[in-house]
C-alpha cells in the first residue's frame, strides 16, 4: 500500500512537471513571414533547432511533414490556415507529434 | 469465421454512443463555432472524415459494406480541442436462399473526447477515446488511411474503447530522437448504452527517429476487473527515405490470444514506364499470424478474434484518383484449422474536409 501511494505520488509529480514545463499555444498558425521563433509556441523548452527564416522553416516543415504525416497517409492538399490549424491540433494529439513539428508542418502547409 | 465477422464483432465491441455525451458535444459544438470571432489565423471547427463502399467476397458469400465515418473537430481557445468520430455502417448480404441484399446498419461513436494541451510535453484527454494499444487502432484504422481494408487478425486485442482519462504527448529527447507516450485509465462505461468498455489501465511508449524515419515502441495494459490480466505489444514503423516504401508491424500478446502482422506498401512512383498511372499506384502486402489464447472459440468469436490458430497473407493494389479518393482491390488467403478461405475485396475510399466557419484566404 505504501509502495502504491509512493508510486501515485511520483506519477502526480511527473504529470505536474510535464504540465507546467512550458506554456503552449496549440494550433494557431505561425507568423506567415516566419521571422520569429515564437517562445509561446510550446517549443521553447525542447532541445530542437529553432528555425527563424521562412525559407528554412518551409524546408524543415516539408521534411517533418514527410517524416511524420506521410508515414500513415497520402499527402493531403493544402487547406486555408484556419483549417490547417485545427487539423494540425488534431494530429498533434492523435499522432503525438511534437510541438516543434506541429509548428513547422503548419507553416509548410499554409504557405 | 471471416474478416467480415471480425469487423462486425470489433465494431460491436466499440460499442454504442453515450447519448449524454453526444448531447454534450452537440451543445458545445455550436457554442464553439459561435465563439470563433473571425481571425485570419484562428482555427475553426471542421467536419472531416471518410466514406467508403466495398465488396468483400469470400468463398461462399459477398458482403457489400458501405460506411461513413464523420469526425468533428472543435478547437476552443489555444489549448482545447473537442473531437468525436461516429461510424455509420451498413453491411448487406444476399440471403442463403436468394433474394435481395439486406442487412443491419450499425451506428456508434468511436470516440468523443476533450483534449487539453497543457504543455509541449503533456496533453490531457478525457471522455471516450481510442485505446492506444499498438498503432493500428489509433492511426491506421480509417478506411482512407489503411492500406488493406480487412482488419489485422490481432486488432481486437485490447483495443476496446476506453472511458476515462489519458495523458499523452511527444517531445524530442535528443537531436535525433523523439519520444511519444500515452498513459490512460478506463474507469467505467459512460452513459446507459455503453455496455462494452471495461476498467483497465495501460500505456504506450515509442521512440521516433526522424533521420531514418524509424519508430519502435511498446504497449502494456492491465485489466482491472475479473481476472486482472496483463497484455503487452510492440510496434515498428519504418519509411526509408530512398524508396517509396512503408513498412509497419505489430505484435500483441494477451490471454485472449497473440499474434503479429507485417505490412509493406510500395508506391510505384519510381517506375520508368506508364508513369502517369503508376505514380498513383501503390502495391501492398501483409503477412500475419494469430495464436489462440486462454478463451474458448465462442468467446474469441464474440470479440472478433479467430477461433483457431490462423495464418493469412494479403496482397492488394490501391490507386489514388487524387489524394482524397482511392480505389482498392486485394486478395487474401487464410489458412486455419477451422478451414481455409480466399478473400477478395474491391471498393473505393474517400476523405472529406468541410469547414464549419469562415476559412479566410487559401494559401
Amino acid at each position: 500500500m505504501k509502495i502504491h501511494f509512493q508510486g501515485m505520488s511520483l506519477l502526480l509529480a511527473l504529470l505536474c512537471a510535464l504540465a507546467f514545463a512550458s506554456p503552449v499555444s496549440a494550433g494557431s498558425p505561425s507568423n506567415p513571414k516566419g521571422a520569429t521563433s515564437n517562445r509561446n509556441d510550446g517549443s521553447a523548452a525542447a532541445p530542437v533547432t529553432h528555425l527563424t527564416d521562412a525559407g528554412s522553416m518551409r524546408i524543415a516543415g516539408e521534411q517533418r511533414f514527410r517524416a511524420n504525416c506521410a508515414r500513415c497517409h497520402a499527402a493531403p492538399e493544402k487547406f486555408p490556415p484556419r483549417m490547417m490549424g485545427t487539423i494540425l491540433r488534431h494530429m498533434r494529439v492523435r499522432a503525438t507529434i511534437t510541438a516543434e513539428d506541429q509548428r513547422l508542418i503548419l507553416f509548410y502547409m499554409t504557405q | 469465421m471471416s474478416f467480415v465477422c471480425r469487423n462486425t464483432a470489433l465494431r460491436r465491441l466499440r460499442g454504442n454512443a453515450s447519448s449524454g455525451f453526444i448531447l454534450f458535444l452537440l451543445l458545445l459544438a455550436p457554442a464553439g463555432i459561435a465563439a470563433q470571432t473571425f481571425d485570419t489565423e484562428k482555427p475553426i471547427p471542421i467536419l472531416t472524415g471518410s466514406a467508403g463502399a466495398f465488396s468483400f467476397v469470400t468463398s461462399v458469400q459477398n458482403l457489400i459494406d458501405t460506411q461513413i465515418n464523420p469526425v468533428l473537430l472543435v478547437p476552443l481557445g489555444d489549448r482545447w480541442l473537442i473531437e468525436a468520430r461516429a461510424e455509420f455502417e451498413g453491411e448487406f448480404q444476399r440471403p442463403p436462399d436468394g433474394g435481395p441484399y439486406g442487412g443491419p446498419v450499425d451506428k456508434h461513436v468511436d470516440y468523443a473526447q476533450v483534449d487539453y494541451i497543457a504543455s509541449p510535453y503533456l496533453t490531457i484527454t478525457a471522455g471516450r477515446f481510442l485505446t492506444p494499444f499498438g498503432i493500428f487502432n489509433e492511426r491506421l484504422y480509417p478506411v482512407w488511411v489503411r492500406a488493406l481494408q480487412p482488419d489485422p487478425l490481432i486488432l481486437p486485442i485490447n483495443t476496446a474503447p476506453s472511458d476515462g482519462a489519458m495523458f499523452r504527448g511527444g517531445f524530442p529527447v535528443s537531436a535525433k530522437a523523439n519520444l511519444n507516450y500515452a498513459a490512460y485509465v478506463s474507469v467505467a462505461s459512460i452513459g446507459i448504452d455503453s455496455v462494452d468498455s471495461e476498467r483497465h489501465v495501460g500505456g504506450r511508449m515509442g521512440f521516433f527517429f526522424p533521420g531514418p524515419r524509424l519508430e519502435v515502441g511498446g504497449s502494456w495494459q492491465r485489466t482491472l476487473q475479473d481476472d486482472r490480466k496483463n497484455a503487452f505489444g510492440f510496434h515498428l514503423a519504418w519509411q526509408p527515405e530512398r524508396a517509396p516504401l512503408n513498412l509497419r508491424s505489430e505484435f500483441a500478446h494477451s490471454f485472449e490470444g497473440s499474434g503479429y502482422w507485417v505490412e509493406g506498401t510500395y508506391r510505384l512512383s519510381q517506375a520508368h514506364f506508364w508513369q502517369k498511372a503508376l505514380r498513383r499506384t501503390e502495391v501492398v502486402a501483409r503477412l500475419q499470424q494469430f495464436y489462440t489464447g486462454e478463451i474458448g472459440p465462442d468467446d474469441a468469436d464474440s470479440i472478433g478474434l479467430p477461433a483457431a490458430d490462423t495464418r493469412e497473407a494479403d496482397f492488394g493494389v490501391n490507386y489514388f484518383f487524387h489524394n482524397a479518393l482511392k480505389g482498392i482491390v486485394s486478395y487474401g488467403r487464410l489458412f486455419s484449422s477451422a478451414g481455409n478461405a480466399n478473400q477478395w475485396s474491391f471498393g473505393i475510399a474517400y476523405r472529406f474536409v468541410i469547414p464549419l466557419g469562415r476559412v479566410g484566404a487559401q494559401p
